[in-house]
């Protein structure tokens, strides 16, 4: 029975590895209590939210999902709010404000749905090109795993294997692909006269049919910061399904310690509600789902006599090789339209780019041409220039259809000195807020100086830019990853294998954490197959118990 | 379009044929029945016995689908070959009186979910291909499906004879002279294997047809079959026949109406299949249904309402609204349907997203349709596409799960924006909707009718008892 200070299962974050994990430990007949540190709100409240931002905010991501303020996020719309929570220093600080909602249904609210998935060769750049880390499991234990995850969530991708990134499967995506707007296929051609192949993204997106009941994608071209009509998988449809399979799911519950106890296997959760009064909620395995910020904040948090450097921490690698894929822009004007933002707001990238015997010295790169309506931009951008009347009218179109935007995320590696610590701030609820010190490295300028920066200009021109701006400071690309790494030694790693704490035999913490390397690609779909594996390991130890 | 149909059917008889010839015994069998046994499983399409006898993921045919009518829940039968669970055992006489009559071998009656009182005109040849097709076009499932058990009085079932010496009249049909062939072979099929009037027809205080009302629209659990009868303005009479065979084929009359709940089952499992001659014979002959006019519809249902929004009034306010309590009607709309239908209710331009205006279910005097679609979604898929419409339920697929204030706001928004003026959604609809439809006052009734009789008698013991009392 589930009542709402104990279960088999306590699962704190309700994102797409909470909710994987969730639904995997219903299915196996142990109940489950699930805490959100935000609220749960409707998603036509969030599109409405969204539908009345001024231009201005609407290319903030977050900005449809105010934060409550016993769970605060990072507000982007300036840089004084941008400062608020996150705490960054370093020479690149700017590029880890990364944008995640404390929402009941976590960040895939406002995820574009790409599932890219590794290569073996981006698990293994220790052997191959003496950099870095190798994951201490190939490609094809997280293969069928991958493929779980791709059926889960209800991915679409290419059947055919010349276009399939990697072209490594054990089954067919569950979904066809979805076609290439104008600008995107544009886009292709120019990549294929440089002799680059831009192949349809695999995304968790309908193509023309309805999957687990959510329909298909029909172009609102929205899918940051929300797809209205659920067509993009995001973690809060997974939601109703939980609780319909007997899960229980506390919003406005924030975890601020976990409690160890004999063994030092994991006692409770303690969390506040909006109050600020404290409960105590126990369980036989405990999953810290927060991802690369909250979990390793959550674990310092509850450092204690036997775990003096927080839970989890012996290895002192709690916080630190923290990653992302830096990010630059590359904004053009062209003469002709382009066309961009018919179909979702991401669809395809140059993969081919990502890997290379480059590694050893610079890390690898995807190039994406932005699907984005062009619309916001161009009346920015207009309005700005203080026209007015028709010729307003007439500059909004032609900005609308005469320009677009590459983006080239770059392939970082895990540093030990990109490092989350606890602020001396503190938050509403008197919580510490995560601070956090970045830098890209050499592996990653020079990726930009000697590859990326010159390969996205001929990439432009070639697509009939007349005028090319690449931005020259990296931004975040919201996909944290490296907190609570993953290895088979627990002197120089936090999880095991199974995404287990090497500390705490109850203690799971799965999600872009425990990813080793990143590559170039978004991480959701290693973490959400880090997740089913992680589950299966659960199952199988609670059942021994 | 025709061709391809026609193409289709033949390719279908000729799998079939092969597949039968393949499981059945070619020297015990005349050596016409491969195509008896196809026409009857094309018989099985047009009397869309799969709708009810094959339970979703189920085997076809094994039965199990639970179908809540308004005196409880009937389960349908396992109808494959199985001697043991199916009617393997049943003679051909026998098939034909389950079919025609109602009444098992047993002796036992069926409930009228079996729409015998429809399939009483099939001819004897058409019986006879639909039992070769069920003897030996169906693989046998040995498995039982669940008993139906409707609870009293409604659990005697000899209280049918009596319900079929009222309403069962129907035989087979002659052939009228007077009209074409394609006319009375519509009849043949809108009155018996597409059972229209069951759904289409409003029953009466005993759960029967209703004489004179043939095809002026009746409800049918959550949804309202409405008025199909020839009237301009309360039935189809404005639809051409085009308009007719394309919706029947795929459930969509572009700026009139879509297919949804038990409709958007029958254009899936039954009308898709049918050959354009034969889609076409229904169509003319539905055309030629006598016409019943509702008084109060002064004009026709599909007309109603022209693309315009309220986001000039919506829009601009201060940005964000996440804990606003009570959405109005506006809001609502914009925020879950305007993704899809646009902010105008105009719908897509290929048309796969319906308009709001000129929309059967908006413009409608029942505004139950409404109602049941966006509380329970549409899912048709036809062999061009799927149809799709997530629910606003609440339930664990359902996009949104919307109060039923919220939809009493939407509907009413989207009637007054959209649909026919005058309408008014109320608490109790949107709540009888939601419980999946009205249930009969028959059982009530009934055991009102017993409770009573119980009084009485105790009445009569405890008069009786007194007076020994006062005698002793």
């Amino acid at each position: 029975m589930t009542n709402q200070d104990n279960a088999d299962v306590i699962v704190v974050g309700t994102g797409i590895v909470g909710c994987l994990v969730a639904e995997q430990m219903l299915d196996a007949g142990l109940s489950v209590l699930m805490l959100e540190a935000g609220p749960r709100v409707d998603r036509w409240r969030i599109v409405e939210n969204f539908r009345n931002l001024p231009p201005t905010l609407r290319l903030h991501f977050d900005a449809p999902y105010p934060p409550k303020p016993w769970a605060p996020h990072m507000e982007s719309y300036s840089d004084a709010t941008a400062a608020e929570y996150l705490q960054l220093e370093g020479p690149n600080a700017r590029a880890y404000r990364q944008g995640y909602v404390r929402y009941a249904g976590g960040a895939t609210w406002h995820w574009a749905g790409i599932c890219w998935r590794l290569t073996p060769q981006d698990m293994r750049l220790k052997s191959l090109f003496g950099v870095a880390r190798d994951w201490d499991f190939d490609y094809s234990t997280l293969e069928p795993y991958y493929t779980r995850a791709e059926y889960a969530i209800g991915v679409c991708g290419p059947s055919d294997p010349a276009l399939q990134w990697p072209p490594i499967r054990s089954k067919p995506y569950p979904m066809g692909p979805l076609p290439f707007g104008p600008g995107e296929q544009r886009f292709t051609d120019a990549a294929a006269r440089l002799g680059l192949k831009n192949v349809p993204a695999a995304q968790a997106r309908n193509s023309r049919i309805a999957y687990d009941g959510r329909p298909p994608c029909c172009g609102n071209n929205n899918c940051i910061p929300v797809c209205p009509i659920a067509a993009k998988y995001d973690a809060a449809t997974a939601l109703p399904k939980i609780e319909a399979k007997g899960g229980q799911i506390l919003a406005n519950a924030v975890a601020y310690r976990v409690e160890t106890g004999q063994k030092n296997a994991i006692e409770a959760v303690h969390y506040f509600d909006p109050d600020k009064l404290s409960h105590r909620v126990t369980g036989k395995v405990f999953v810290l789902a927060c991802n690369g910020i909250e979990t390793p904040k959550l674990l310092l948090l509850s450092k204690n006599d036997r775990n003096p450097n927080g839970v989890a921490n012996s290895s002192d690698q709690v916080g630190r090789n923290m990653m992302d894929q830096p990010k630059l822009v590359a904004e053009l004007t062209t003469a002709e339209p382009v066309w961009t933002g018919v179909g979702p707001v991401q669809g395809s990238s140059v993969m081919q780019t990502s890997q290379g015997d480059f590694r050893g010295r610079h890390g690898g790169a995807l190039f994406r041409f932005n699907n984005m309506a062009r619309s916001t931009f161009g009346a920015v951008a207009a309005v700005r220039k203080g026209l007015v009347g028709k010729a307003l009218d007439a500059e909004i179109r032609r900005l609308s259809a005469c320009t677009a935007e590459l983006t080239i995320e770059h392939e970082l590696l895990p540093d030990p000195n990109n490092r989350l610590t606890l602020s001396n701030k503190k938050d509403w609820l008197g919580i510490n807020k995560p601070n956090i010190y970045y830098d890209v490295g050499d592996y990653v300028r020079r990726s930009a100086t000697e590859y990326s920066v010159p390969l996205v200009r001929k990439l432009a021109v070639e697509l009939g830019a007349t005028d090319i701006q690449v931005s020259t400071e990296f931004t975040n690309s919201d996909h944290i990853m490296g907190g609570t790494i993953m290895g088979a030694n627990s002197a120089s790693s936090v999880v095991d294998l199974d995404c287990r704490a090497h500390d705490h035999p109850n203690l799971f913490l799965p999600g872009g954490g425990a990813m080793t390397t990143g590559g170039c690609g978004n991480s959701t779909l290693t973490m959400a197959a880090l997740a089913l594996k992680a589950a299966d390991a659960i199952a199988a130890q609670i059942k021994r118990s | 379009m025709a061709n391809s149909q026609n193409l289709l059917y033949w390719l279908l008889l000729a799998v079939a044929g092969s597949a039968w010839a393949a499981i059945s015994h070619a020297d015990e069998v005349p050596a016409d029945s491969a195509e008896l046994v196809i026409r009857g499983g094309y018989l099985a399409k047009a009397a869309d016995c799969g709708a009810c006898h094959t339970a979703p993921g189920g085997k076809p045919f094994a039965g199990g689908l639970a179908i809540s009518s308004p005196v409880g829940t009937i389960y349908s039968t396992n109808i494959t070959p199985s001697a043991r669970y199916g009617i393997g055992r049943y003679a051909a006489e026998q098939f034909a009186r389950a079919l025609r009559r109602g009444v098992r071998p047993d002796g036992a009656n069926l409930y009228p979910a079996m729409p015998y009182t429809s399939y009483a005109i099939f001819t004897d040849d058409d019986v006879h291909a639909l039992y070769s097709y069920f003897m030996r076009g169906v693989t046998p499932v040995e498995s039982p499906g669940p008993r139906t058990e409707l609870s009293f009085p409604m659990n005697i079932r000899a209280s049918m004879i009596g319900w079929n010496l009222l309403f069962l009249s129907k035989g087979p049909l002659q052939p009228d002279p007077r009209e074409s062939d394609a006319w009375n072979r519509g009849r043949y099929l809108v009155q018996g294997a597409a059972h229209c009037s069951a759904c289409h027809t409003p029953r009466g205080f005993l759960m029967q047809e209703q004489r004179g009302q043939a095809l002026a629209g009746g409800q049918v659990g959550a949804w309202y079959a409405p008025n199909i009868t020839s009237d301009v303005n309360s039935g189809i009479g404005s639809w051409s026949q085009e308009e007719l065979v394309q919706y029947l084929r795929t459930g969509d009359a572009r700026g009139k109406a879509q297919a949804a709940g038990s409709m958007g089952e029958a254009v899936e499992h039954s009308f898709q299949y049918l050959t354009e001659a034969d889609l076409n014979a229904v169509a003319t002959y539905v055309r030629t249904v006598s016409a019943i006019r509702d008084p109060g519809d002064e004009s026709s249902r599909f007309a109603f309402g022209h693309a315009s929004s309220d986001l000039g009034r919506l829009r601009g306010k201060s940005g964000i609204r996440t804990d606003a309590g009570d959405a109005s009607g506006a809001e609502l709309f914009q925020g879950n349907c305007a993704s899809c239908h646009s902010p105008l209710g105009q719908g897509s331009k290929d048309g796969y997203y319906p308009s709001l205006f000129s929309n059967s279910a908006l413009g409608s005097r029942n505004p139950n349709n409404l109602i049941a679609t966006i509380l329970n979604g549409v899912d048709r898929t036809t062999s061009a596409r799927q149809a799709y419409m997530p629910g606003f339920a609440g339930g664990p697929h359902d996009l949104a799960a919307l109060t039923d204030q919220d939809i009493i706001r939407l509907s009413n928004y989207l009637i007054e924006r959209y649909g026919r003026p005058g309408v008014v959604v109320t608490a109790a609809q949107v709540a009888e909707v939601r419980r999946g439809g009205p249930s009969s006052s028959l059982i009530a009734l009934a055991r009102a009718g017993v409770a009573a009789a119980m009084i009485a008698l105790l009445l009569v013991i405890f008069v009786a008892v007194k007076k020994r009392k006062i005698t002793r």
